[in-house]
């Protein structure tokens, strides 16, 4: 492995060689493994072996980039690359790749997840249980993915070292009627701990929960958000948290550094922790990832940083490098201090949204949106689950909604889903006070 | 590419007991240019290449993919898509539709071939958008450009005989725009696509359509008002058009979504089996037909064959307004005992191929665009769009025009600002009386797929005019 390291720092010595005035190279292995599945059978299994070494460099503040995929191109490829970089146009606000020399925790990544024997089994696990809490004629689908990543990097301006990268999602969706389904996730760093029943549990119960739903009524609601929707909300907020974001104006936070956005029981964290599907030990540009409170009890502390943008804003690299602009990893929301049933208790008419998707905004800098909540949507009175209801339309402002949120729970989940609760998150139940709700006339 | 190495892969897999197995290799030479402003962000330009294995067998479907080109490599991935295929221990076993084999190549010309333009010149094709944008008189603090330049070479062999080799060059463009006036905002975007060379810079014609919008967006906040939410006549620009057909059509006729294989992801459709909607079922007025054709040239979803192999022509799916014919391909096929009409997409070698549109458009109809307007007492010309979004079974959608107008006597009055219509399918193809003559495209990147797979597509049509839809 240190031989692929050594292939890497090569990479970086000849682009220097050449002319480049800084280079950071990064070699990945990936295995990815991917079991789809609908009507309760497998559809297909995938696997997607990937080699790849990208090359980003600078000369005189013009940044270029490409990927190798195998090492005997390293000379041509990187002497082309200098000769684009030459040719291009000058950045001003290219600060710099991050300088230092850093030592890096070890990481967590589990080996098992390299290649797994039976991955069919996790998934029977899960449609066996949506079966046991919906009936037998439940009707599943989703996927089982797993990753597994060796991470070589090594930069001209300090940093070096290596990583694995390992997660395992399961997603389920089923249904118990033809417009009755509930959705369910789990999602990790590991195997240990891993229980695609209770993923298949949760689709089930939703599912059944769901049945026979009745039109929804336009309106003014309060909202009980699941983990899994409001890991939506979440990866939006992250998304808008990039500095990048902020500087091409598709963020609500353009001018609200130091500002309160939303009430002081909201604190907002970027975590690419060990338990994440996130994990990692260094950002893009080799600088060690880290907690980064981006919303602190309400006030917006910081955006997400790489080097470069860090000097526009003249602050520090939050260790959020991607190849060209910042990304959140995984956004934390810290627990409240009710029950997720204290949270349905304090809600006297309101409504209950499982999962959402179709996500699009008028415009980002105010914050207009809307979002189409699917799989279970439940009228709440007198903080009870009563009806199940469909075809209504979240449409609203996300400012709005950060500053109505009334209420968070002491539990989380760790969720993902494809599409729309991307980044991965750390995501309680949400209570978010007047959320406009509309429907098709 | 190394074709030998394709040709030894399929070998490999023939020598297992497989009922069917298809080799798909693809090598991608691609430029990414980002502009933030006129200032180049970054320019990345790398070839992706490799080639996966998709095997049948025990009714089974396995599939493994690498971008290590070896013989080595081969051997392990047929391994591992054989493996997967047989541990899928499925109840009813799948088939593909029957195909005859195919052995062509296919290249799409280009005028001004890709390989001839220098760097700098690409990137100051579209520097110089922004400095007409800078210059155009309206406040702009940002503008966003992401270009996509790729080179595309496939080479397609299966075990029923096909050989099919293919170049495709691509250009792909989206720009984001930010206008700033009175101390409020307004964002717009336009995604420009074209098949074939640098000469798509002279169809697009981006620095006029994007001073364009950039003065839309203005009048937005300094002369638009809100309509009063109503029923009313609403004349569709064929923008507008486009993405209905596309959301509303297109999607629900796609026949993975109505047999659930994508129940967990895009969803499912408001057409399935003993519902209340299948082929012949009436779901628009007599005006509509949608036609999903991937062989009109130089679109941005132009392919002669699709990813299966498959030979590919126009796919008529509502008719005059009835429920016509889905997007099949071969596993859909046979599933619903049809034929494949050749609709199968992939985006890359490591991605399987699924069901797909290419250009989804409405047909013209008789009138002219003026026609359309000059007979509404009052409503709302919505010409673009903004926010939009549709349910994952396809029925409730909802559109926000960007550049829109007030109707009133048959004259366009004031610009409307964000005028909106949230509504179902079929009220909303019932709804349509006339059409005009003049079919426009407009590019755009569908979305679909585990992992995601946004491929290269038209949306397009002429104007149309619906009768007495809630417009808010």
């Amino acid at each position: 492995m240190s031989d692929i390291l050594g292939k890497t720092e090569d990479v970086v010595m000849r682009a220097k060689k050449l002319g480049a005035d800084e280079v950071i190279a990064k070699t990945t292995f990936g295995k990815y493994r991917q079991v789809r599945f609908s009507n309760n059978q497998v559809d297909i299994t995938v696997a997607w072996d990937d080699y790849v070494t990208d090359v980003a460099l600078a000369w005189k503040k013009r940044v270029v980039a490409t990927q190798i995929h195998d090492f005997r191109d390293v000379d041509a490829t990187v002497k082309g690359l200098v000769a684009l970089a030459k040719v291009s146009g000058e950045n001003p606000m290219f600060g710099g790749f991050a300088e230092g020399s850093f030592r890096y925790p070890r990481s967590q990544a589990d080996r098992k997840l390299e290649s797994l024997e039976s991955p069919t089994e996790l998934v029977f696990e899960a449609i066996g249980a949506a079966e046991k809490e919906a009936g037998s004629e439940v009707d599943s689908g989703g996927i089982l993915f797993t990753k597994f990543e060796d991470v070589y990097l090594v930069s001209s301006e300090g940093p070096s070292g290596t990583d694995c990268r390992s997660a395992v999602e399961l997603s389920i969706r089923a249904f118990s009627e033809r417009e009755a389904s509930g959705h369910g996730v789990e999602c990790g760093s590991t195997l240990k701990d891993f229980e695609p029943s209770r993923a298949g549990r949760k689709a089930g119960e939703i599912a059944r929960l769901a049945k026979n739903p009745k039109v929804g009524d336009e309106g003014v609601y309060d909202v009980i958000f699941d983990p899994l929707i409001f890991g939506s909300v979440l990866g939006v907020c992250g998304g808008m948290a990039s500095a990048f974001n902020v500087m091409v104006q598709l963020s609500v936070f353009v001018d609200k550094l130091g500002k309160r956005v939303s009430p002081e029981i909201v604190t907002l964290t970027d975590n690419p922790a060990a338990y994440s599907m996130s994990q990692r030990v260094f950002d893009d540009e080799g600088v060690p990832t880290k907690a980064n409170v981006f919303i602190d009890h309400g006030v917006l502390k910081t955006y997400l940083h790489n080097a470069s943008t860090a000097k526009v804003f003249k602050t520090e690299t939050t260790g959020n490098a991607g190849l060209v602009a910042p990304n959140p990893w995984n956004v934390e929301m810290s627990p409240g201090t009710v029950s997720k049933d204290e949270l349905f208790r304090g809600v006297n008419r309101g409504l209950y949204l499982t999962n959402t998707w179709y996500t699009r905004f008028q415009n980002y800098v105010r914050g207009d949106f809307s979002t189409i909540p699917r799989d279970g949507i439940f009228l709440i009175e007198h903080g009870e689950v009563k009806k199940s209801l469909k075809d209504l339309r979240i449409s609203d402002n996300v400012l709005s909604m950060l500053g109505n949120i009334a209420g968070v729970s002491k539990e989380r989940q760790h969720v993902h889903w494809w599409g729309e609760a991307d980044p991965p998150s750390l995501s309680p139940y949400v209570l978010i006070k007047d959320v406009h709700m509309t429907k098709s006339r | 590419m190394d074709e030998d190495i394709v040709d030894y892969a399929l070998e490999c897999a023939q020598s297992k007991k497989v009922d069917y197995a298809e080799v798909r290799a693809n090598s991608q030479a691609q430029d990414r240019i980002i502009l933030r402003n006129e200032i180049l962000e970054a320019f990345v330009s790398a070839v992706d290449s490799g080639f996966c294995v998709r095997i049948m067998a025990d009714g089974g479907i396995g599939f493994a993919s690498t971008n290590s080109w070896s013989k080595e490599e081969a051997r392990k991935i047929v391994d591992l898509a054989f493996k997967y295929a047989k541990a899928a221990k499925r109840k009813d076993k799948l088939v593909f539709a029957k195909e005859k084999a195919i052995k062509t190549k296919w290249a799409v010309e280009q005028k001004k071939k890709i390989e001839n333009v220098a760097p700098e010149e690409k990137i100051s094709a579209f520097a110089d958008v922004n400095k007409a944008l800078a210059s155009c008189g309206v406040k702009v603090p940002s503008v966003m450009s992401q270009v996509f330049v790729d080179l595309i070479t496939k080479y397609f062999v299966n075990s029923e005989g096909s050989r099919i080799s293919s170049f495709v060059p691509k250009i792909g463009a989206f720009l984001y725009v930010t206008v700033a006036e009175r101390g409020k905002t307004e964002q717009g975007y336009e995604q420009f696509g074209y098949s074939g060379g640098w000469e798509a810079l002279d169809h697009w014609k981006i620095q006029e359509k994007m001073v364009h919008d950039a003065t839309v967006l203005r009048d937005v906040i300094t002369k638009a008002k809100s309509v009063k939410p109503g029923e009313m006549d609403l004349v569709c620009g064929s923008e507008v058009t486009g993405i209905a057909a596309h959301e509303s059509c297109g999607h629900p006729m796609e026949a993975d979504r109505i047999l659930g294989r994508e129940m967990s992801q895009a969803g499912r459709s408001f057409i399935y089996k003993g519902g209340e909607y299948w082929i012949g079922t009436r779901i628009g007025s007599d005006a509509v037909t949608v036609v999903d054709d991937p062989t009109i040239e130089h679109s941005y979803g132009y392919y002669p064959y699709d990813d299966e192999g498959v030979k590919a022509g126009p796919r008529f799916l509502y008719k005059k307004g009835l429920i016509n014919e889905f997007l099949q391909n071969r596993e859909s096929a046979a599933k619903l005992g049809t034929k494949s009409n050749g609709s199968s997409r992939s985006v890359n070698y490591d991605r399987e191929a699924i069901v797909r549109m290419a250009n989804t458009f409405v047909a013209a109809g008789e009138f002219t665009e003026e026609e359309l307007i000059e007979d509404v007492k009052q409503g709302v010309f919505m010409k673009s769009f903004t926010e939009w979004n549709i349910d994952d079974k396809r029925f409730n959608q909802r559109y926000v025009g960007k550049e829109a107008y007030l109707i009133k006597d048959g004259e366009l009055l004031h610009p409307v600002a964000r005028p909106v219509i949230e509504t179902t399918t079929l009220k909303f193809w019932s709804a349509v009386d006339a059409v005009s003559k003049k079919v426009e495209f407009d590019a755009a990147t569908c979305g679909k797929g585990d992992p995601s797979q946004g491929v290269p597509v038209y949306t397009g049509g002429p104007c149309m005019r619906l009768r007495r839809v809630f417009v808010k």
